[in-house]
């Protein structure tokens, strides 16, 4: 038999009811939402009895002529607390107020949305890392916040002294590294192999990391993912706040006090809320690693010592319906590379880099269902590479004279975004925006070049059919002035609320990764080289899959999570490096590489009054560049990894324990090497795995005191083994630097705000 | 006064040399220097010259490396070396008559890169003298007293640090005890012909194509070894016979075929300082590889590395008269500025 269920038929009809609320609110006795600012909160819900309503109109206007007498209803909000309001009390109100609460929003995004939205409520899988996180790992740089996320690995260039990472299988160069959402500048140009640890980890809030192409909103090199790193701002501070913090911590088992060997770590951070409308903010941090020989005799470092300096400075301004805040970013960082003993000249290298990153930022709610945001940003990096000589037997000390051994590399990038949020119905929001980005590298071995001039247009909008899903298309249009951008960059996500616990996302996107100014226009011929960039590159682009399950599921005072994720990148023509079929001598680039990368990701969090833990695993898959000319090979590598963070807070002293732990499995690959017969074949090298822990404890003690104490690279890793042949011609040992081994460090915070 | 005489010494010296054959006059030679520090004037950052050293004598002379391009052996047979010190590279054609030989025959080596000197080139290995000993495993096959065994062969005259100029082709033949070289631009249709006569004074006669027969090498008794640049070798599984020809900077070739020998000695085994004559017994000094020295003394130079010179090692060189020097190599860079490297050296022994 089938019977007409009620209970759906009133959903039904509540729904339609909701949607056509918009228009029918408009007789009778209106009231109008605000909130506690005064301004109005468009399309609210109303609802009251069992799921009847009406939605408010743009400016928070409904009518009360539908309410049943003696109702209670009910008022909702995104961002806003929900409200409970007796229909009596509503008629002797005009307008009924509603507390905007962040809290309630739970974990707090924005990475790709318009504002901070609800982790869960995103169409993004966006994985986070808190304040919470970020202090009890008492890290230096970001490297060692980030050090054991899943699918995030380091490699160290430790001739220059920095590093890059790589993101699910794909290099440092497609993941996009942004801060407040504004693209960074580093070495290699914008975006391109940004060394994280040229940031300040004492001015970040929290890390949010996306996987998957991020194109359509953040343009070129956003194809792995993006890192976004949002900074404490000047927004919603206190009267005021101040931060210090100071840290001592070995390297391996080198140390000596506050200067030289080890890291030293001071910073000094203040903010100050003048008045309603203005709030300043500054720090400064001092980084100090003295580098490390590794019991090496000799004047060599293997790690280079490192010196920075950070600083900086902003102001928020908020008056009426427009916020506006500027900020600035100093960069001081010297690292100094002592040349070996020679017996009559020892040549030394400093690389300084100096970099201003100015941001402003602006908001003005032009309706309340039209928002603009703005972001403008200058980044003036610069490098300068010092050769110095020391005559052993006199002490002169002297500039190299050697051709090239002072250079000088200079990149000036400018981003200007503007970006819409328009509400145009409860379902229905628009996102336009555009996005302009320019930026110039001049250098040497970098030839003569007009810059690259990025101008884009993009929409996305999110489309909610039902309450339980959620549709999120996008489109972006670029000119470029140096390479050929792709056509039309499409993308589509969708969220579907499986249950109150359980959403499920699926996305497809394009990505691409822009040719650097450095694959353009490199330069470099001498006796041995003869290398050149090619300026007809175009962008590599790729198609992408992702997909994930989470889960979330709190009874208080517990908490659980589930994700299971997983992905999938083809990359075409993907750069690289050949010889130049019009001239054989010259080795240059193209775009004839395809790549792959797939993988699973799943992890499981639990948290309690004292405990917390998670627990992950992925497993990933490169793509083997050998396996299209060789069919026997597999075409895909893959490598396992498994990550555990555990927390444990003592009740009585709020002594805090936390654990951090990662396995990195060996990561294969295959190389052409000469066998025993002396035939050229494939065979399989192999990076090993290693395992990284650090411990931590936090002890918080009396007037904002708190002792971070703990232990890095608790399992002593120094280089791991890559059974790789020493190929190219300048070599490269078959040992890889990944830690300076077991580190212990003591650190003092103090915090006061008021 | 001493001046003077000194002078006279000199004179007579050279007019010895020029007049009677050195073994003939041994009591005209002065004593072998005892020590000596010496700056090689390698011409800097382009290391433009190739600088010959005479210890005995504590003398350099340098000529620039792309001052000639063929050497023609004055030993007992017709050998030609090509310049590797440039990046010389040459093809065998098939062809017995320049004439046959123009642009349509190297359309190949053009496209491929085969005739030039990268780290592109995986076969380059198999068109250069052998690095290191060029007279045993030459390019060009040795000269035939037949005529139609003597091939055409393009020849790159090497741009490793040298301008680039035109390809050229050329032969070589035997007449009447003499080399003679047939040389031309790629596409001419004429040739010019050089005759050329060893001189047993020296190792090698050489020429260039523009100016005919140049001074290059002093006289083989007069160096122990050459600084300079040049191709030799470095592993590379790709590459032909996992070599790939490789061009080095700060190449030090001892004098092989003028009878210099040399080792190498690691400190670890016995100190530069406290090396003398009752170690030479148990040192084997090496006559037919001229790369014994080679790039063993420095390492570093890459991208981001400092250039520099190895600590742990030193030289023993015996020179043609006998002597025993041990060198060591103090500096590979002058004001950190490559081409002018300076070593330290002391007699050991006297021959």
């Amino acid at each position: 038999m089938y019977r007409i269920n009620l209970n759906k038929i009133k959903i039904t009809f509540s729904l339609v009811w909701l949607m056509l609320g918009v228009a029918l609110a408009d007789s009778g006795q209106r009231v109008q939402i605000v909130d506690e600012r005064g301004k109005s909160v468009p399309f609210a819900a109303i609802v009251w009895g069992e799921g009847k309503g009406v939605v408010a109109d743009t400016e928070g206007y409904f009518s009360l002529d539908n309410i049943p007498s003696s109702a209670t209803v009910k008022i909702t909000a995104m961002g806003y607390a929900d409200r409970e309001v007796l229909l009596d009390e509503l008629k002797s109100l005009k307008k009924v107020i509603l507390q905007s609460s962040l809290s309630e929003l739970g974990e707090v995004v924005v990475t790709g949305n318009f504002g901070p939205q609800s982790a869960r409520q995103s169409t993004y899988m966006v994985r986070t890392i808190d304040q919470q996180i970020i202090q009890s790992r008492a890290a230096m740089n970001l490297q060692e916040v980030l050090n054991t996320e899943l699918g995030i690995r380091f490699s160290q260039d430790n001739a220059l002294g920095s590093s890059n990472l790589e993101m699910n299988g794909l290099s440092g160069q497609n993941v996009k590294i942004l801060i407040d959402g504004v693209p960074m500048v580093g070495r290699q140009g914008v975006n391109n192999e940004i060394n994280l640890n040229q940031i300040d980890v004492n001015m970040i809030e929290r890390i949010e990391i996306v996987e998957g192409p991020m194109s359509v909103i953040y343009g070129a090199d956003a194809l792995a993912g993006v890192i976004n790193i949002i900074t404490k701002n000047g927004q919603g501070v206190n009267s005021y706040s101040i931060t210090a913090r100071i840290q001592e911590e070995t390297a391996g088992n080198e140390y000596s006090p506050f200067v030289g060997q080890g890291t030293h770590i001071r910073s000094i951070g203040g903010a100050w809320r003048q008045s309603e409308h203005l709030a300043f903010r500054g720090g400064f941090t001092q980084n100090n690693f003295g580098g490390w020989k590794g019991g090496d005799e000799g004047r060599q470092h293997r790690w280079l010592p490192k010196s920075q300096n950070l600083v900086n400075a902003s102001v928020a301004f908020t008056q009426g319906d427009i916020e506006l805040d500027y900020s600035v970013d100093f960069l001081d960082e010297t690292i100094n590379s002592l040349g070996p003993e020679n017996r009559l000249e020892v040549i030394d290298t400093d690389f300084i880099t100096t970099r201003w990153m100015h941001r402003v930022n602006g908001r003005w709610e032009v309706k309340p269902t039209f928002q603009l945001s703005m972001q403008a940003a200058y980044t003036d990096f610069q490098r300068e590479t010092q050769t110095w000589v020391t005559n052993v037997r006199t002490n002169e000390r002297n500039l190299s004279r050697q051709q090239g051994s002072q250079a000088m590399l200079n990149y000036q990038g400018l981003t200007f975004r503007l970006l819409g949020n328009w509400m145009l119905s409860p379902k229905l929001t628009l996102v336009p925006g555009i996005d302009v980005n320019t930026e110039n590298g001049i250098g040497d071995r970098i030839s003569e070049n007009t810059g690259i001039q990025d101008y884009a247009a993009f929409i996305t909008g999110e489309w909610k059919p039902t309450k339980f899903l959620q549709i999120r298309p996008g489109l972006r249009k670029a000119y470029n002035s140096a390479y050929e951008a792709p056509p039309v960059i499409p993308s589509l996500n969708a969220k579907v609320a499986l249950s109150t616990h359980w959403d499920f996302r699926v996305s497809y996107a394009n990505g691409f990764r822009a040719p650097s100014i450095r694959e353009l226009y490199f330069d470099f011929f001498d006796a041995s080289h003869s290398i050149r960039g090619n300026p007809d590159l175009v962008a590599e682009t790729s198609d992408s899959y992702n997909f994930s399950f989470s889960h979330e599921k709190a009874f208080q005072p517990y908490t659980f999570k589930f994700a299971l994720n997983g992905f999938y990148n083809d990359v075409r023509n993907r750069i690289a490096f050949t010889i130049d079929p019009e001239d054989p001598r010259i080795t240059t680039m193209f775009n004839i590489d395809r790549f792959r990368s797939q993988g699973l990701m799943a992890n499981a969090g639990f948290s309690g009054k004292q405990w917390s833990a998670e627990l992950g695993t992925s497993y990933i898959g490169r793509f083997n560049q050998l396996a299209t000319e060789q069919v026997a090979l597999p075409a895909m590598l893959y490598s396992p990894e498994v990550n555990a963070n555990l927390s444990y807070t003592l009740p009585s002293l709020k002594t805090q324990f936390n654990l951090f732990y990662k396995w990195t499995g060996p990561l294969p690959a295959f190389q052409m090497q000469l066998d025993g017969a002396g035939e050229l074949r494939p065979m399989e090298v192999e990076l090993e795995g290693f395992h990284w822990m650090d411990f931590t404890i936090n002890q918080p003690l009396k007037n904002g005191i708190r002792i971070n104490a703990g232990v890095r690279n608790a399992l002593n890793v120094v280089d791991i083994e890559s059974t790789a042949m020493a190929g190219s011609a300048h070599g490269g040992g078959p040992m890889r630097p990944m830690g300076v081994g077991r580190s212990y460090f003591l650190g003092l915070t103090y915090q006061l705000s008021k | 006064m001493k001046i003077n005489q000194l002078l006279i010494i000199l004179i007579a010296f050279s007019l010895g040399l020029f007049s009677c054959d050195n073994s003939e006059s041994p009591i005209m030679e002065p004593d072998p220097a005892s020590d000596g520090f010496i700056e090689i004037n390698g011409g800097g950052a382009t290391f433009p010259n190739m600088a010959f050293i005479n210890l005995r004598t504590g003398e350099q002379t340098t000529v620039q490396r792309q001052r000639w391009d063929l050497a023609f052996s004055s030993g007992s047979d017709f050998r030609v070396l090509i310049n590797g010190t440039t990046g010389a590279m040459a093809y065998e054609t098939s062809a017995t008559d320049l004439n046959q030989v123009g642009e349509a025959q190297a359309a190949d080596l053009r496209s491929s890169g085969g005739l030039d000197m990268t780290f592109n080139n995986m076969e380059a290995i198999l068109r250069v003298d052998n690095p290191a000993n060029p007279l045993n495993q030459p390019i060009i096959s040795p000269v035939s007293a037949v005529q139609a065994d003597n091939k055409v062969y393009i020849l790159n005259r090497g741009s490793m640090g040298a301008d680039e100029r035109p390809w050229k082709k050329i032969r070589i033949v035997q007449q009447n005890g003499r080399y003679l070289l047939q040389h031309a631009d790629l596409n001419a249709t004429t040739f010019n012909t050089l005759e050329i006569q060893k001189d047993s004074d020296f190792n090698f006669v050489y020429v260039s194509f523009e100016q005919g027969k140049v001074d290059v090498e002093p006289k083989k008794s007069d160096w122990d070894f050459v600084w300079n640049a040049g191709t030799s070798t470095t592993p590379f599984p790709q590459a032909v016979n996992g070599t790939l020809a490789y061009f080095f900077q700060d190449l030090v070739f001892h004098n092989i075929y003028g009878g210099v020998t040399a080792v190498q000695v690691l400190e670890a085994e016995i100190s530069y300082d406290n090396f003398n004559e009752s170690h030479l017994s148990g040192l084997t000094l090496v006559a037919d590889n001229r790369l014994t020295i080679g790039s063993n003394w420095r390492g570093g130079g890459g991208p981001n590395m400092a250039p520099t010179i190895r600590n742990d090692r030193f030289y023993v060189m015996k020179d043609a008269r006998g002597n025993f020097y041990k060198v060591r190599f103090l500096s590979l860079t002058r004001d950190g500025e490559r081409g002018r490297p300076s070593f330290e050296y002391a007699l050991v022994k006297a021959g």
